[in-house]
Protein backbone atom coordinates (compact mmCIF):
# COMPACT_ATOMS: atom_id res chain seq x y z
CA UNK A 1 0.00 0.00 0.00
CA UNK A 2 1.10 3.58 -0.89
CA UNK A 3 0.21 6.06 1.14
CA UNK A 4 0.55 9.44 0.17
CA UNK A 5 0.41 12.48 2.21
CA UNK A 6 -0.12 16.12 0.81
CA UNK A 7 1.02 18.08 3.54
CA UNK A 8 -0.28 20.97 5.37
CA UNK A 9 -4.34 21.39 4.68
CA UNK A 10 -7.35 23.65 6.25
CA UNK A 11 -6.74 26.23 7.58
CA UNK A 12 -2.81 25.51 7.28
CA UNK A 13 -1.75 26.94 3.93
CA UNK A 14 1.95 25.68 4.02
CA UNK A 15 4.03 27.64 1.89
CA UNK A 16 2.51 31.01 0.51
CA UNK A 17 3.73 31.84 -2.59
CA UNK A 18 4.02 35.57 -4.06
CA UNK A 19 1.10 35.11 -6.35
CA UNK A 20 -1.14 33.71 -4.09
CA UNK A 21 -0.14 29.96 -4.34
CA UNK A 22 -0.31 28.03 -1.32
CA UNK A 23 2.00 24.67 -0.69
CA UNK A 24 -1.49 22.57 0.35
CA UNK A 25 -3.13 23.00 -2.73
CA UNK A 26 0.02 22.24 -4.92
CA UNK A 27 0.75 19.28 -2.63
CA UNK A 28 -2.64 18.26 -3.45
CA UNK A 29 -2.35 18.19 -7.51
CA UNK A 30 0.93 16.27 -7.17
CA UNK A 31 -0.44 13.82 -4.98
CA UNK A 32 -3.12 13.18 -6.80
CA UNK A 33 -0.92 12.38 -10.21
CA UNK A 34 0.96 10.53 -7.96
CA UNK A 35 -1.88 8.28 -6.95
CA UNK A 36 -2.53 7.86 -10.90
CA UNK A 37 0.81 6.62 -12.05
CA UNK A 38 1.37 4.11 -8.60
CA UNK A 39 -2.12 3.01 -9.87
CA UNK A 40 -1.12 2.54 -13.12
CA UNK A 41 1.74 0.35 -11.86
CA UNK A 42 -0.56 -1.47 -10.03
CA UNK A 43 -0.13 -0.26 -6.89
CA UNK A 44 -2.43 0.39 -4.49
CA UNK A 45 -2.42 3.75 -3.26
CA UNK A 46 -4.31 5.74 -0.58
CA UNK A 47 -4.07 9.93 0.30
CA UNK A 48 -3.84 11.27 3.97
CA UNK A 49 -6.21 13.48 2.14
CA UNK A 50 -7.99 14.27 -0.76
CA UNK A 51 -9.68 17.75 -0.07
CA UNK A 52 -9.27 21.00 1.69
CA UNK A 53 -8.67 19.37 4.86
CA UNK A 54 -6.20 19.13 7.56
CA UNK A 55 -5.34 15.58 9.29
CA UNK A 56 -3.62 15.80 12.42
CA UNK A 57 0.10 14.03 11.95
CA UNK A 58 -0.89 11.21 14.17
CA UNK A 59 -4.05 10.89 11.88
CA UNK A 60 -1.63 10.72 8.88
CA UNK A 61 0.54 8.19 10.63
CA UNK A 62 -2.42 6.00 11.50
CA UNK A 63 -3.64 6.13 8.42
CA UNK A 64 -0.36 4.22 7.35
CA UNK A 65 -0.15 2.43 10.58
CA UNK A 66 -3.26 0.25 9.15
CA UNK A 67 -1.80 -1.47 6.40
CA UNK A 68 0.51 -4.01 6.41
CA UNK A 69 3.19 -3.18 4.05
CA UNK A 70 2.89 0.40 3.27
CA UNK A 71 4.93 2.93 2.31
CA UNK A 72 4.48 6.67 3.46
CA UNK A 73 5.41 9.31 1.38
CA UNK A 74 4.92 13.14 2.74
CA UNK A 75 4.98 15.86 -0.08
CA UNK A 76 5.98 19.41 0.49
CA UNK A 77 6.89 22.60 -1.45
CA UNK A 78 9.42 24.58 0.19
CA UNK A 79 9.06 28.43 0.85
CA UNK A 80 13.23 28.74 -0.14
CA UNK A 81 15.63 26.93 -2.05
CA UNK A 82 16.54 26.77 -5.51
CA UNK A 83 13.56 26.37 -8.09
CA UNK A 84 13.50 23.31 -9.97
CA UNK A 85 15.11 21.41 -7.14
CA UNK A 86 13.98 18.53 -5.04
CA UNK A 87 14.98 16.94 -1.39
CA UNK A 88 14.19 13.63 0.11
CA UNK A 89 14.53 13.51 3.91
CA UNK A 90 13.95 10.40 6.17
CA UNK A 91 13.85 10.48 10.13
CA UNK A 92 16.44 10.65 12.27
CA UNK A 93 16.40 10.58 16.01
CA UNK A 94 18.49 11.71 18.85
CA UNK A 95 21.56 9.02 19.23
CA UNK A 96 20.66 6.81 22.08
CA UNK A 97 24.56 7.80 22.91
CA UNK A 98 24.23 11.32 23.25
CA UNK A 99 20.62 11.37 24.41
CA UNK A 100 21.08 8.65 27.54
CA UNK A 101 17.73 7.03 26.02
CA UNK A 102 18.07 3.56 25.72
CA UNK A 103 16.34 3.06 22.04
CA UNK A 104 14.76 0.58 20.64
CA UNK A 105 16.36 -2.45 19.31
CA UNK A 106 16.57 -2.49 14.96
CA UNK A 107 14.23 -6.04 15.27
CA UNK A 108 11.65 -5.09 18.36
CA UNK A 109 9.69 -8.28 19.71
CA UNK A 110 7.35 -6.40 21.15
CA UNK A 111 5.43 -3.41 21.62
CA UNK A 112 7.32 -0.03 20.59
CA UNK A 113 5.85 3.24 21.38
CA UNK A 114 4.02 5.65 19.48
CA UNK A 115 6.66 8.55 19.27
CA UNK A 116 9.24 6.55 18.36
CA UNK A 117 7.34 4.15 15.56
CA UNK A 118 9.82 5.31 12.99
CA UNK A 119 12.57 3.65 14.42
CA UNK A 120 12.46 0.07 13.66
CA UNK A 121 12.11 1.66 9.70
CA UNK A 122 14.76 4.22 10.08
CA UNK A 123 17.50 1.92 7.64
CA UNK A 124 14.96 1.21 5.06
CA UNK A 125 13.72 4.75 5.01
CA UNK A 126 16.71 6.20 4.42
CA UNK A 127 17.31 3.71 1.69
CA UNK A 128 14.63 4.51 -0.24
CA UNK A 129 15.08 8.05 0.42
CA UNK A 130 18.65 7.72 -0.93
CA UNK A 131 17.01 5.77 -4.28
CA UNK A 132 14.64 8.60 -4.96
CA UNK A 133 17.22 11.49 -4.35
CA UNK A 134 19.25 9.70 -6.70
CA UNK A 135 16.43 9.48 -9.64
CA UNK A 136 15.27 13.27 -8.96
CA UNK A 137 19.08 14.67 -9.19
CA UNK A 138 18.70 12.76 -12.66
CA UNK A 139 15.56 14.89 -13.51
CA UNK A 140 15.69 17.81 -11.76
CA UNK A 141 19.72 19.27 -12.05
CA UNK A 142 21.03 20.91 -9.07
CA UNK A 143 18.92 18.93 -6.41
CA UNK A 144 20.87 16.78 -3.94
CA UNK A 145 22.94 14.03 -4.79
CA UNK A 146 21.88 11.93 -1.24
CA UNK A 147 18.54 12.32 1.28
CA UNK A 148 19.03 14.06 4.43
CA UNK A 149 17.96 12.26 7.64
CA UNK A 150 16.53 14.85 9.63
CA UNK A 151 13.35 15.05 12.80
CA UNK A 152 10.81 15.47 10.00
CA UNK A 153 7.65 15.40 12.58
CA UNK A 154 5.43 13.88 10.25
CA UNK A 155 7.61 10.59 9.88
CA UNK A 156 8.44 10.14 13.16
CA UNK A 157 5.13 7.78 13.74
CA UNK A 158 4.84 6.35 10.68
CA UNK A 159 5.27 2.56 11.37
CA UNK A 160 6.61 1.78 8.00
CA UNK A 161 9.55 3.10 5.32
CA UNK A 162 8.72 6.82 5.29
CA UNK A 163 10.07 9.38 3.62
CA UNK A 164 9.39 13.34 3.01
CA UNK A 165 9.88 14.93 -0.46
CA UNK A 166 10.14 18.70 -1.17
CA UNK A 167 10.30 20.60 -4.24
CA UNK A 168 11.70 23.79 -4.73
CA UNK A 169 10.06 26.23 -4.32
CA UNK A 170 7.05 27.78 -4.01
CA UNK A 171 8.63 31.66 -5.14
CA UNK A 172 8.38 30.18 -8.91
CA UNK A 173 6.90 33.18 -10.72
CA UNK A 174 4.54 30.37 -12.56
CA UNK A 175 2.55 28.12 -10.34
CA UNK A 176 2.55 25.79 -13.30
CA UNK A 177 6.43 25.13 -13.44
CA UNK A 178 5.43 23.57 -9.83
CA UNK A 179 2.62 21.47 -11.37
CA UNK A 180 4.97 20.33 -14.43
CA UNK A 181 7.84 18.41 -11.59
CA UNK A 182 4.48 16.55 -10.95
CA UNK A 183 5.40 14.18 -13.93
CA UNK A 184 8.96 13.16 -12.99
CA UNK A 185 8.78 13.38 -9.70
CA UNK A 186 5.89 10.54 -9.90
CA UNK A 187 8.00 8.67 -12.38
CA UNK A 188 10.98 9.26 -10.14
CA UNK A 189 8.60 7.82 -7.08
CA UNK A 190 7.67 4.77 -8.65
CA UNK A 191 11.15 3.61 -9.66
CA UNK A 192 12.60 4.02 -6.20
CA UNK A 193 9.84 2.23 -5.16
CA UNK A 194 10.11 -0.45 -7.10
CA UNK A 195 13.96 -0.83 -6.82
CA UNK A 196 13.76 -0.84 -2.98
CA UNK A 197 10.80 -4.05 -2.98
CA UNK A 198 12.24 -7.46 -2.16
CA UNK A 199 13.41 -9.08 -4.75
CA UNK A 200 15.08 -6.27 -6.30
CA UNK A 201 18.84 -6.26 -6.20
CA UNK A 202 19.40 -2.86 -5.02
CA UNK A 203 16.87 -3.89 -2.39
CA UNK A 204 18.55 -5.25 0.96
CA UNK A 205 15.62 -5.78 3.31
CA UNK A 206 12.89 -4.93 1.17
CA UNK A 207 9.72 -3.37 3.43
CA UNK A 208 7.91 -6.08 4.80
CA UNK A 209 8.62 -5.37 8.31
CA UNK A 210 5.86 -4.16 10.34
CA UNK A 211 6.13 -4.08 14.02
CA UNK A 212 3.05 -3.18 16.80
CA UNK A 213 2.07 -0.21 18.05
CA UNK A 214 1.40 1.28 21.02
CA UNK A 215 -0.19 4.47 21.95
CA UNK A 216 -1.72 5.40 18.76
CA UNK A 217 -4.27 7.89 19.19
CA UNK B 1 -41.60 63.48 2.55
CA UNK B 2 -44.07 61.71 5.24
CA UNK B 3 -43.10 62.44 9.07
CA UNK B 4 -42.85 58.80 9.77
CA UNK B 5 -40.06 58.39 7.31
CA UNK B 6 -38.65 61.81 8.66
CA UNK B 7 -38.67 60.43 11.79
CA UNK B 8 -37.00 56.81 10.93
CA UNK B 9 -34.18 58.56 8.68
CA UNK B 10 -33.75 60.79 12.04
CA UNK B 11 -32.83 58.10 14.15
CA UNK B 12 -30.84 56.48 11.33
CA UNK B 13 -28.84 58.68 11.28
CA UNK B 14 -28.54 58.66 14.93
CA UNK B 15 -27.47 55.96 14.92
CA UNK B 16 -25.02 55.66 12.24
CA UNK B 17 -23.27 58.88 13.87
CA UNK B 18 -23.12 56.77 17.40
CA UNK B 19 -22.05 53.54 15.70
CA UNK B 20 -18.93 55.37 13.87
CA UNK B 21 -17.72 56.98 17.25
CA UNK B 22 -18.39 53.69 18.75
CA UNK B 23 -15.82 52.06 16.28
CA UNK B 24 -13.35 54.45 16.05
CA UNK B 25 -13.47 54.11 20.14
CA UNK B 26 -12.92 50.25 19.49
CA UNK B 27 -10.29 50.58 17.59
CA UNK B 28 -8.61 52.48 19.86
CA UNK B 29 -9.39 50.16 22.48
CA UNK B 30 -7.80 47.45 20.02
CA UNK B 31 -4.73 49.41 19.47
CA UNK B 32 -3.91 49.88 23.22
CA UNK B 33 -3.85 46.14 23.65
CA UNK B 34 -2.00 45.50 20.85
CA UNK B 35 0.47 47.97 22.39
CA UNK B 36 -0.03 46.33 25.90
CA UNK B 37 0.97 42.69 24.89
CA UNK B 38 4.18 43.85 22.56
CA UNK B 39 4.63 46.08 25.98
CA UNK B 40 4.23 42.50 27.97
CA UNK B 41 6.29 40.39 25.69
CA UNK B 42 9.35 43.34 25.75
CA UNK B 43 8.86 43.26 29.73
CA UNK B 44 9.13 39.69 29.58
CA UNK B 45 12.28 39.41 27.33
CA UNK B 46 14.06 42.30 29.55
CA UNK B 47 12.94 40.38 32.74
CA UNK B 48 14.99 37.04 31.15
CA UNK B 49 17.85 38.60 29.41
CA UNK B 50 20.53 39.07 31.16
CA UNK B 51 23.41 41.23 30.01
CA UNK B 52 25.46 39.09 27.86
CA UNK B 53 28.58 41.19 27.70
CA UNK B 54 30.53 41.41 30.98
CA UNK B 55 34.03 43.35 31.89
CA UNK B 56 36.06 39.76 32.04
CA UNK B 57 35.17 39.00 28.63
CA UNK B 58 38.05 38.42 26.13
CA UNK B 59 37.69 39.14 22.38
CA UNK B 60 37.98 35.24 20.51
CA UNK B 61 37.54 34.08 17.21
CA UNK B 62 34.38 32.35 17.41
CA UNK B 63 32.19 30.36 13.93
CA UNK B 64 28.80 30.94 13.65
CA UNK B 65 27.29 29.46 11.30
CA UNK B 66 24.98 31.71 8.97
CA UNK B 67 23.25 30.84 5.54
CA UNK B 68 25.62 30.64 2.33
CA UNK B 69 22.83 30.51 -0.31
CA UNK B 70 19.32 29.12 0.02
CA UNK B 71 20.51 25.42 1.04
CA UNK B 72 23.59 25.85 2.48
CA UNK B 73 24.82 26.83 6.01
CA UNK B 74 28.98 27.72 6.59
CA UNK B 75 31.13 28.19 9.37
CA UNK B 76 32.16 31.86 9.48
CA UNK B 77 35.14 33.41 12.08
CA UNK B 78 34.14 36.52 13.65
CA UNK B 79 35.68 37.84 16.57
CA UNK B 80 33.36 38.85 19.42
CA UNK B 81 33.84 39.32 23.55
CA UNK B 82 33.04 35.92 24.76
CA UNK B 83 32.64 34.96 28.52
CA UNK B 84 34.26 31.70 29.48
CA UNK B 85 31.15 30.81 31.29
CA UNK B 86 29.43 28.19 29.13
CA UNK B 87 25.69 30.01 29.42
CA UNK B 88 26.72 33.27 29.03
CA UNK B 89 28.87 32.34 26.03
CA UNK B 90 26.34 30.30 24.46
CA UNK B 91 24.21 32.91 25.02
CA UNK B 92 26.57 35.81 22.90
CA UNK B 93 26.91 33.09 19.97
CA UNK B 94 23.07 32.77 19.41
CA UNK B 95 22.48 36.49 19.89
CA UNK B 96 25.41 36.81 17.01
CA UNK B 97 23.91 34.72 15.11
CA UNK B 98 20.28 36.62 14.98
CA UNK B 99 21.86 40.13 15.36
CA UNK B 100 25.22 39.79 12.95
CA UNK B 101 24.84 38.35 10.09
CA UNK B 102 27.47 39.30 7.40
CA UNK B 103 24.45 40.31 5.07
CA UNK B 104 20.88 39.96 5.31
CA UNK B 105 20.77 37.18 2.95
CA UNK B 106 22.72 35.34 5.54
CA UNK B 107 20.18 35.18 7.60
CA UNK B 108 18.89 32.05 9.38
CA UNK B 109 16.84 33.63 11.96
CA UNK B 110 14.17 35.84 12.02
CA UNK B 111 15.78 39.24 13.17
CA UNK B 112 13.21 39.96 15.67
CA UNK B 113 13.97 36.03 17.45
CA UNK B 114 14.56 36.71 20.86
CA UNK B 115 16.44 34.31 23.03
CA UNK B 116 14.97 34.26 26.33
CA UNK B 117 16.12 31.93 27.97
CA UNK B 118 19.24 29.21 28.11
CA UNK B 119 20.12 26.53 30.30
CA UNK B 120 22.79 23.79 30.44
CA UNK B 121 21.63 20.52 32.47
CA UNK B 122 24.47 18.34 34.40
CA UNK B 123 24.59 15.83 31.38
CA UNK B 124 25.39 18.39 28.88
CA UNK B 125 22.03 19.09 27.31
CA UNK B 126 21.84 22.79 26.21
CA UNK B 127 17.83 24.22 27.01
CA UNK B 128 17.29 27.04 24.41
CA UNK B 129 14.20 28.48 25.05
CA UNK B 130 13.09 31.66 21.96
CA UNK B 131 10.73 34.09 21.44
CA UNK B 132 7.55 33.11 19.55
CA UNK B 133 9.00 35.31 16.59
CA UNK B 134 11.34 32.12 16.27
CA UNK B 135 8.59 30.24 15.31
CA UNK B 136 6.43 33.00 13.73
CA UNK B 137 9.44 34.48 11.05
CA UNK B 138 10.90 31.36 10.06
CA UNK B 139 9.17 30.29 6.47
CA UNK B 140 7.73 27.66 6.72
CA UNK B 141 9.31 24.07 4.66
CA UNK B 142 11.51 21.87 5.48
CA UNK B 143 14.75 23.17 4.29
CA UNK B 144 14.27 26.65 5.73
CA UNK B 145 13.64 24.91 9.40
CA UNK B 146 16.43 22.63 9.13
CA UNK B 147 18.72 25.67 8.42
CA UNK B 148 17.46 27.70 11.28
CA UNK B 149 18.07 24.54 13.90
CA UNK B 150 21.40 23.45 11.85
CA UNK B 151 22.89 27.33 12.39
CA UNK B 152 22.21 26.87 16.31
CA UNK B 153 23.36 23.94 17.10
CA UNK B 154 26.41 23.89 14.69
CA UNK B 155 26.93 27.63 16.21
CA UNK B 156 26.77 26.01 19.69
CA UNK B 157 28.47 22.74 18.99
CA UNK B 158 31.54 24.97 17.30
CA UNK B 159 32.03 26.88 20.04
CA UNK B 160 30.93 25.06 23.46
CA UNK B 161 32.58 21.78 23.88
CA UNK B 162 30.66 20.97 27.07
CA UNK B 163 27.52 20.44 25.21
CA UNK B 164 25.74 17.06 24.12
CA UNK B 165 22.19 17.85 22.89
CA UNK B 166 20.06 20.88 22.16
CA UNK B 167 16.58 21.29 22.65
CA UNK B 168 14.76 24.59 21.43
CA UNK B 169 11.50 25.67 23.43
CA UNK B 170 9.52 28.42 22.18
CA UNK B 171 8.26 30.85 24.75
CA UNK B 172 9.09 28.46 28.12
CA UNK B 173 6.97 25.92 26.39
CA UNK B 174 7.69 22.53 24.03
CA UNK B 175 6.05 22.78 20.63
CA UNK B 176 5.30 20.19 18.34
CA UNK B 177 7.38 21.68 15.30
CA UNK B 178 9.54 24.89 14.72
CA UNK B 179 7.58 25.94 11.51
CA UNK B 180 5.03 23.17 10.84
CA UNK B 181 7.87 20.29 10.08
CA UNK B 182 11.14 20.11 12.16
CA UNK B 183 9.94 17.77 14.97
CA UNK B 184 11.04 19.92 18.18
CA UNK B 185 9.43 17.91 20.56
CA UNK B 186 13.35 15.51 21.15
CA UNK B 187 16.67 16.89 20.87
CA UNK B 188 19.33 17.45 18.77
CA UNK B 189 22.58 15.95 18.87
CA UNK B 190 25.97 18.08 19.68
CA UNK B 191 29.16 17.16 19.58
CA UNK B 192 28.41 13.65 18.71
CA UNK B 193 30.96 11.65 15.65
CA UNK B 194 28.58 12.36 12.90
CA UNK B 195 27.85 8.99 10.61
CA UNK B 196 29.66 8.81 7.42
CA UNK B 197 27.30 10.04 4.40
CA UNK B 198 24.91 12.01 6.41
CA UNK B 199 26.08 15.45 6.49
CA UNK B 200 22.83 17.07 6.84
CA UNK B 201 22.36 15.57 10.28
CA UNK B 202 23.44 18.29 13.11
CA UNK B 203 26.94 17.06 13.09
CA UNK B 204 26.79 18.28 9.26
CA UNK B 205 26.73 21.69 7.54
CA UNK B 206 25.50 21.39 4.01
CA UNK B 207 23.77 20.26 1.72
CA UNK B 208 24.94 18.19 -1.13
CA UNK B 209 24.10 19.28 -4.62
CA UNK B 210 25.35 18.17 -7.81
CA UNK B 211 26.52 21.93 -8.66
CA UNK B 212 28.91 22.52 -5.66
CA UNK B 213 28.25 26.18 -3.75
CA UNK B 214 31.67 27.81 -2.67
CA UNK B 215 31.83 27.86 1.10
CA UNK B 216 33.87 30.19 3.32
CA UNK B 217 35.25 27.16 5.34
CA UNK B 218 34.41 23.68 3.56
CA UNK B 219 33.01 20.97 6.05
CA UNK B 220 35.15 18.20 6.27
CA UNK B 221 34.77 15.99 3.53
CA UNK B 222 33.11 12.59 3.96
CA UNK B 223 33.78 9.91 1.75
CA UNK B 224 30.25 9.45 1.46
CA UNK B 225 29.05 12.43 0.35
CA UNK B 226 31.52 15.29 -1.74
CA UNK B 227 28.96 17.82 -1.75
CA UNK B 228 27.55 17.90 2.11
CA UNK B 229 24.25 20.49 2.60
Amino acid sequence: MIVIDPAHGGTDNGAQGPNGTVEKDVVLRLARQIRSDFERQGFRVVLTRNDDSNPSYEDRAALANAYRDAIFISVHVSSTGKVGTAHVYSYQFPSPAASGDAGVSETPKSLITWEEAQRPYLDVSHRLANLLEVELSQRFPGSALISTPFAIRELRSVSAPAIAVELSSISVPDPNMLVAMGAPLSNALVRSVQMLRPGNPLSRNGSSMKTQVAGAN
Amino acid sequence: MPRNLQITLAILAVAVIIGLISLRGLQNHVKRLAQTTTTEEQARRDLLKPSTSSPTDVPAEAKIFWANGPEQIVPIRVVLPLSAEPVKRARQLIDALILQPPTPEQRTLPDDATLLGFYILPDGTAVADFSDTLSTGTPSGILSEMQAVNSIARTLESNVSSLRRLKILIHGQEVDTLAGHVDLTGFFDLNSSMPAGLPNTPGGVSLPTSQPAPTAEPPTPSPAAKHPR
